[in-house]
């Protein structure tokens, strides 16, 4: 730590350095005035230090990010290397071992068990339909051979465990003996518990966090870490400030009164501009590969029936968390999660779009500069309330109030989550957002086509209508459909106010749920993270995805095909 | 006085060069405006003749559009404009409590200095102030008011065939003459312009100022024009103002030959503004 912090420092030191140094040749070359130079001296300066500071940056970024990575990798497979006889070993006994071997037998039996039975249950299915007796029965029979199957297993990694720590109890308590004992340990972890075995004993190496537990192995295998982490650290901050050093001289020699020095400096800071962008840019499509990827392992989880997805109409993902139930199809339609996510934003709309763009027009064209000034903060502290206190709201008075009401009016069935409450609370915390938004396209219209329009004797209100509306309706637009795919993407308020049933309805008055809903429900918890059942969640993110991006595309048609130009 | 004297309403009469007189259209007495605590207009007095241009010139923030603005009463939307004083048309008074500026508006049209179309089609743009006052019965005579006055405009030619494109497609001194078509459109009686021609090219130019020629046959022009040549070709009377108070203002020939006043002679010399 205190290594890469004295490299850092001395490359700072290095390039303000070379900034001088740079410079002052300039001055030099052109005899002391700026006047016989292609730059200003300066800019010589910065060209002098870009050279020394950046490519210096750049390798002391990579090992930032790699390096731990690179230690990783060797260490490891130095580890893995002393353990491999006492591997050999371990798998010797467990060829001879009995028990072991008879376990082995009974997992075959199990599994045999349950393919006939499912194919007796499936004969069954056809036969008699998914509720009859027999089905049940067939049913029980292959929960019963599931369960054996699972027996077996925990009884195999029971003696697999007792045989792996005899050979380790056999194995010397010398360093090398501990090393190599750590390293077969590692080799028989399962592949998510190697990352904890690792952080493990990278704190006890090098003390970055706290281990889980500390034993005569891990430290061992710390002790095999901590050279390649030493060799590597050093090589690279030497390396670093080689680079600097050549990338200072090179620099410096290039000085002279014709170079182009402001011109350079110039592409380095396009270069730079253009880099941050792409990070942008790399790291949205990252993100979209990786939805792209999971989805399609959903599909093919579902058999690649694609359709049902989108179009079928009953949505009870639960049902297929086990892979030997029977009459799974139709448990991911989507429908009914697009149905509710449709009415729910359409509700917000509905509150959002007018109440909004009234309080916009209000604020710029009839407000007083002084109610203005304090109006406009206080509609935007809507827009910085946190949507879990939205949620409460929409739980606790509006679901309740809402249900009373329908019952007043006579509709018994009414509930406290509704897509009603949910929908109405929405639209208000979409409001500041709207108006926000519109009010400065309505700003942005040019006051002369107001003076226009009151110089033709118009009077405000049509001014506003006739004139100014027409003028912002593109940027208008624009900002409504923004709000729309703020809607679409809003999850807290729904989890909170719109239950969780997946209800194919257009009754407002009922719950429903909608894609951000099921996607966190989905996710939450403990999941296994290759069953349809959770994958299914980054398909419907990838729906959400292609909707969002939909709904921008159009949004930025309609403000081309309108724009008007003002200048 | 001459032969072909009008009494105007208010019984007053404006000579000109040519020794033509003309009823006076609009007059003004006394008109301070100020804009919160600054003062912009400081007791301007002049009467200005119907059916001729009347041009207002002076150095940059002089009050020209001020007191231009006084006439229409486009000073009511400035939040902190105060005017007060005497202004009237044909002898009413425009300040007065009675008048609705919707109304007044409609007599007294206005062109800015930037073309301002509205974001609608040409069509719409010239019948927009018809619609709003009502004055058509049918479609057809709508039709009519907007032939007329692109006509009148002297755009009728170029924009025909295309009636229902957006008028903010047309070139900058297209643009202007629509607006000027969508001031005439209502009838008014008097129209203001505030340097129309400032964002044209000296062809646009041209036929702008041959229009206004045209106009004063049947209206009371009243236009502010930083260019000296300008005001001499179109005006037939010229107010010369400077620091909020009218200098001078008489027959544009003699404001130009023979200035009373050492200001607007430095003036109209490009010695200072
Ligand atoms: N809306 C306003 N608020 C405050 N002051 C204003 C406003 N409009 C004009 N003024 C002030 O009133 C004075 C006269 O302005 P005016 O626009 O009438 O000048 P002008 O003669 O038309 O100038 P220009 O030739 O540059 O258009 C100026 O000092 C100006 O700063
Ligand atoms: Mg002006």
């Amino acid at each position: 730590m205190q290594l890469s912090l004295f490299t850092a420092l001395a490359l700072l030191v290095l390039t303000a350095a070379g900034f001088l140094l740079g410079r002052r040749r300039a001055l030099a070359a052109g005899q002391g005035r700026a006047a016989g130079l292609h730059s200003l001296p300066d800019y010589y300066g910065y060209y002098v230090a870009m050279w020394t500071g950046a490519p210096a940056l750049v390798l002391l970024a990579l090992y930032g990010l790699f390096g731990g990575m690179l230690v990783n990798t060797l260490a490891l497979a130095e580890l893995e290397r002393s353990a491999e006889p006492l591997g050999a070993r371990y798998e010797s006994v467990l060829e001879i071992d009995p028990a072991h071997a008879g376990l082995r037998a009974e997992r075959d039996q199990a599994e045999a068990g349950r393919l006939a039975a499912r194919e007796y249950a499936d004969a069954m299915f056809t036969q008699h339909g998914a509720e009859s007796p027999q089905m049940a029965e067939a049913m029980t029979d292959v929960d019963g051979w599931i369960a054996e199957g699972e027996r077996v297993e925990a009884e195999l990694e029971t003696r697999e465990s007792q045989l792996l720590s005899q050979i380790l109890g056999a194995a010397p308590d010398s360093p090398q003996g501990l090393a190599a004992r750590a390293g077969l340990e590692y080799a028989q972890l399962p592949i998510e518990r190697r990352q904890l075995f690792i952080s493990d004993i990278r704190a006890l190496a090098f003390g970055e966090g706290m281990a889980s537990r500390d034993t005569a192995e891990l430290r061992a295998a710390a002790a095999v870490f901590q050279p390649y982490e030493t060799t590597i650290k050093w090589t690279v901050c030497l390396l670093a400030f080689s680079i600097a050093v050549i990338g200072l001289a090179r620099a410096w020699r290039r000085v002279a009164p014709g170079f182009r020095a402001r011109n350079r400096v110039e592409g380095a800071i396009s270069f730079l501009l253009m880099l941050s962008s792409a990070i942008a840019i790399l790291t949205t499509l990252g993100i979209v590969m990786s939805l792209l990827f999971e989805a399609i392992r959903f599909f093919a989880a579902i058999d690649w029936r694609v359709h049902e997805f989108l179009f079928g109409t009953q949505w009870s993902p639960q049902i297929a968390i086990r892979a030997d139930q029977i009459g799974q199809s139709g448990a991911f339609g989507a429908v009914p999660l697009f149905v509710g996510t449709g009415l729910i934003t359409l509700i917000a709309m509905a509150v959002a779009v007018p109440v909004g763009l009234f309080a916009a027009i209000y604020l710029s064209e009839y407000a007083s500069p002084g109610v203005r000034a304090w109006a406009k903060p206080v509609l935007e502290i809507l827009a910085g309330i946190p949507t879990v206190v939205y949620g409460f709201f929409a739980l606790l008075t509006v679901g309740p109030f809402l249900r009373d009401f329908a019952m007043l009016l006579g509709y018994e069935d009414a509930v406290t989550q509704s897509a009603l409450s949910a929908g109405l609370v929405m639209g208000v915390m979409i409001i500041p957002f709207v108006s926000s938004l519109s009010d400065d396209v309505i700003n942005a219209v040019p006051q002369t086509l107001r003076d226009g329009a009151y110089a033709m004797g118009a009077t405000k209100s049509e001014a506003v209508r006739q004139v100014v509306l027409p003028a912002a309706l593109p940027g208008i637009v624009g900002a409504v459909l923004l709000a729309v795919s703020r809607a679409v993407g809003e999850t807290m308020i729904v989890v909170m106010a719109a239950g969780q049933a997946a209800n194919l309805t257009a009754n407002p008055l009922e719950s429903v749920t909608t894609i951000t809903v099921q996607i966190v429900t989905l996710l939450t918890g403990d999941q296994e993270f290759n069953s349809a059942k959770t994958l299914s969640a980054f398909a419907l993110g990838l729906v959400l995805f292609v909707m969002t991006l939909m709904l921008n595309i159009v949004a930025l048609r309609v403000v081309q095909k309108y724009r008007e130009k003002y200048d | 006085m001459a032969d072909d004297t009008n009494t105007s309403a208010n019984g007053r009469t404006v000579y000109h060069a040519n020794r033509h007189a003309h009823p006076v259209k609009v007059a003004a007495a006394g008109v301070d405006v100020s804009y919160g605590d600054k003062q912009a207009l400081h007791g301007v007095t002049l009467d200005i003749p119907d059916r001729a241009v009347t041009a207002f010139i002076g150095p940059s923030g002089c009050g020209k559009s001020t007191f231009l603005r006084c006439i229409n009463r486009m000073n009511d939307t400035i939040e902190t404009a105060r005017v007060s004083g005497s202004i009237t048309i044909d002898g009413e008074e425009v300040n007065d409590r009675g008048v609705d500026p919707v109304i007044l508006r409609a007599r007294v049209g206005m062109v800015f200095q930037k073309p301002n179309p509205f974001p609608k089609s040409i069509y719409d743009n010239v019948a927009y102030g018809p619609r709003i006052h009502g004055l058509s019965n049918s479609r057809d005579e709508l039709d009519s008011i907007v032939e007329n006055s692109l006509k009148k405009a002297g755009l009728w030619a170029e924009v025909s065939d295309r009636l229902h494109t957006p008028g903010t497609a047309l070139s900058g001194g297209q643009q202007q003459r629509l607006v000027i078509a969508r001031a005439i459109a209502v009838n008014p009686e008097v129209i203001l312009m505030d340097e129309p021609c400032s964002a044209l090219d000296p062809i646009a130019t041209a036929k702008i100022e041959e229009l206004i020629d045209e106009l004063r046959e049947n209206y009371c022009l009243i236009i502010v024009t930083h260019s000296m040549a300008q005001a001499a070709r179109v005006s037939q009377m010229t107010a010369f103002f400077h620091l909020g108070h009218l200098v001078e203002y008489g027959p544009t020939e003699e404001i130009f030959t023979n200035p009373t006043d050492r200001r607007t002679q430095d003036y109209i010399t490009g010695r200072f503004g």
